[in-house]
């Protein structure tokens, strides 16, 4: 894992001195709330429906146990015991008090870890993929570049005040699992025929009211090429990315409104007039930031191991947790293990401090101290040897964190829509409560296998609905609240926006109408089809009858 | 956000937030702040609007709340009319401290 140098130690350490001096002075009265509110969130402090919400970075999903076990600390002493994993993989503490916001910023920085950038039009946190470091299938670590980018738009001046907010992901394989194709930039790692290693671009992709997925902007670009290619996209998007309209001011609409091509000449352009060589960084240093995330001292093991299997055919719970919550590790003998924040009684993504406690002690025993946390708001524990996935999964039933439902219906993304969140129109996670329950037999989970459902309490998206297989918007109209539809979207590297089915529905007659969906795609699914292959065999049309057919 | 100036139809209350710690409050018939909203003053009297709006400008001035504005308020129900405020009344429909009985560890 990436340890701070003199500088991000300075940089954090310099900014809780900072922030907590604005505190006292909006407090005593010096700041006035129109200044400190810029402030604030700068420090990924905002004020929602009830109360003061604090959003903590977590760089490309990426968290020791240390921190793990300061998140929990900060859950139980200024907050209500609990966090809430986001969709963009960051922390966020529904309930702390704008007095102790200081303290918990210090406790942040001493463990390596802060709230800035999780706000306001700069660079947000950059997310990759949970599996970096674990997967086979990747061409390398993804988290050095994610690294690298993270510091390099770390109170980037230039970049402090763009036309709206700019989300970077990076994956380093062919299965996204970062949704790349629905960021500001998506960056894969590829290589090409030279078997050299670089970046295919994406620019121009996001959710929000106008979901748009991104275009490739450089199919490939070589590895030293990066930052100063990035600082001519950025630049040319902050000359021109539209600030007379909120609505607009997106890349992508930028990049929509100029085309893809005229717009790849203009950062073209841009580039030609840079001097990449005062912007890129020197191999050594990019080596020195790749040695962070070294593979930990893995075991040699053979593949197969006696005792795990054995366990399968013993345990019948443990066999169908693991075919459900695990992944194929790199390294023989190992395994990646997801951990659900998906119980049927809790909302999606909340982890108790207990809980965090427990994840933190079992990934010092059992995963190299390494945790991360996902887009899909589950936790990973990126490698743990087979022979320990029965030990692990025991001391996770003790905590209530071995839900079985990775990938399944019951695994829906939500974000905190209208209990706490102050832009909502509608709530969301009942509504994610209520469709977990009917469909709660996991036998019958597992019958209709893989499913996304997403959920968004409003038009922007965070809940990622346009890229659901369902996706579900909360709307208001004359107080009520009511649920619309949209059918077809896919988050993966085969990344599409769903369509909107039709009028919308109350939860009730909601949850009614995708049970019928479902009920249709059992029926008349070919082989291992999953839901969505289905529906883009046969198109709209019978699923949207299904759905209305009461 | 914050639109202090009343321009709203039927009874009326004033809302805000407290600075320090954050949770909503609503003034009250004593023209102090209520973190509960069956506490709030709802009135039609457009001379004590206007003392509430004196006294929500004062109350921000002396950094005690932030975010201060009128909501319109049923007269039947005496519930606020807007939804979203509906809402900020009744506190969170779902919170995982209030599942499991979890609180502050001071
Ligand atoms: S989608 Fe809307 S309701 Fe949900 S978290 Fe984002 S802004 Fe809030």
């Amino acid at each position: 894992m990436y340890r701070y140098d003199e500088f991000d130690h300075e940089v954090v350490q310099s900014r809780v001195k900072q922030f907590t001096a604005q505190v006292e002075r909006r407090l005593d009265g010096r700041l006035t709330e129109a200044q400190f509110r810029p402030l604030r969130l700068m420090n990924g402090l905002y004020l929602q429906l009830h109360a003061y919400m604090l959003r903590v970075a977590v760089p490309y999903g990426t968290l020791s146990s240390k921190q793990m076990r300061q998140l929990a600390m900060i859950a139980d002493k200024y907050d209500r015991g609990y966090g809430h994993i986001t969709t963009r993989q960051n922390v966020q503490f529904n309930w702390p008090e704008l007095t102790d916001v200081p303290d918990i910023l210090q406790d942040l920085a001493d463990v390596e870890m802060h709230g800035f950038q999780t706000s306001g039009n700069c660079i947000r946190n950059v997310t990759s993929d949970p599996y970096a470091g674990a997967t086979a299938e990747e061409i390398e670590d993804p988290r050095p570049t994610a690294e690298l980018l993270r510091q390099w738009s770390t109170l980037h001046p230039e970049f402090a005040f763009l036309p709206r907010k700019f989300k970077i992901a990076v994956v380093a394989s062919k299965t996204d699992r970062a949704v790349i194709r629905a960021h500001d930039i998506g960056i894969e790692i590829v290589k090409n025929e030279a078997g050299e290693v670089g970046y295919h671009i994406i620019v121009g992709g996001g959710l929000g009211r106008t979901p748009i997925i991104g275009q490739t902007l450089r199919a490939f670009l070589p590895r030293e090429e990066l930052l100063p290619y990035l600082e001519a996209t950025l630049r040319v998007y902050n000359r021109y990315g539209r600030r007379d309209n909120k609505y607009k001011a997106r890349i992508k609409i930028l990049v929509t409104e100029t085309g893809i091509e005229e717009f790849t000449k203009q950062v073209e352009d841009e580039y030609a007039t840079l001097e990449p060589l005062d912007i890129a960084v020197s191999p050594e240093e990019v080596a020195r930031i790749t040695a962070y995330f070294a593979d930990p001292e893995f075991e040699k093991l053979p593949a197969h191991n006696d005792s795990y299997k054995a366990k399968l055919l013993d345990d019948k719970d443990f066999a169908l947790w693991a075919e459900n919550n695990l992944a194929e590790h790199k390294q023989d003998g190992y395994a990646i293990v997801n951990i659900s924040l998906k119980p049927l009684d809790l909302a999606p993504g909340d982890i108790t401090a207990e809980q965090m406690r427990a994840v933190a002690d079992l990934a010092d025993e059992y995963s190299f101290s390494e945790i991360r946390t996902t887009h899909q708001q589950n936790i990973v524990l990126p490698h743990v040897k087979k022979s320990d996935l029965y030990a692990l999964y025991e001391e996770l039933k003790k905590v209530k964190l071995a839900a079985d439902n990775i990938g399944l219906i019951s695994d829906i993304i939500c974000c905190p829509g209208m209990d706490f969140c102050a832009l909502a129109t509608a709530r969301s996670i009942p509504v994610s409560q209520a469709i977990a329950q009917r469909f709660s037999d996991p036998a019958r989970q597992r019958a209709i296998g893989e499913m996304q459902i997403k959920i968004s309490g409003c038009i922007n998206a965070c809940g990622h609905h346009h890229v659901g297989h369902i996706g579900i918007l909360g709307l208001e109209k004359a107080g009520v609240e009511f649920y619309q539809v949209k059918l077809g979207g896919d988050a993966s590297e085969n990344a599409a926006v769903g369509k909107v089915t039709g009028p919308g529905f109350s939860q009730e007659e909601l949850v009614d109408g995708i049970e019928r969906l479902v009920d249709y795609y059992l029926e008349v699914r070919e082989d291992e089809e999953r839901f969505i292959d289905s529906f883009n065999r046969l198109g709209m049309a019978p699923f949207k009858e299904a759905l209305y057919a009461a | 956000m914050s639109t202090l100036k009343h321009k709203g139809k039927g009874p009326q209350s004033l809302t805000a937030n407290e600075l320090r710690e954050g949770m909503n409050v609503w003034l009250t018939e004593d023209f102090n702040w209520s973190r509960k909203y069956s506490d709030a003053l709802q009135t039609e009297d457009e001379s004590v609007i206007e003392k509430m709006q004196v006294k929500g400008e004062a109350d921000e001035n002396e950094n005690l709340v932030v975010g201060v504005y009128f909501i319109d308020v049923e007269p039947d129900t005496g519930l606020p009319v807007r939804y979203r405020e509906k809402f900020r009344v009744k506190g969170p429909s779902y919170d995982t401290a209030d599942e499991l009985g979890l609180q502050k560890v001071k």
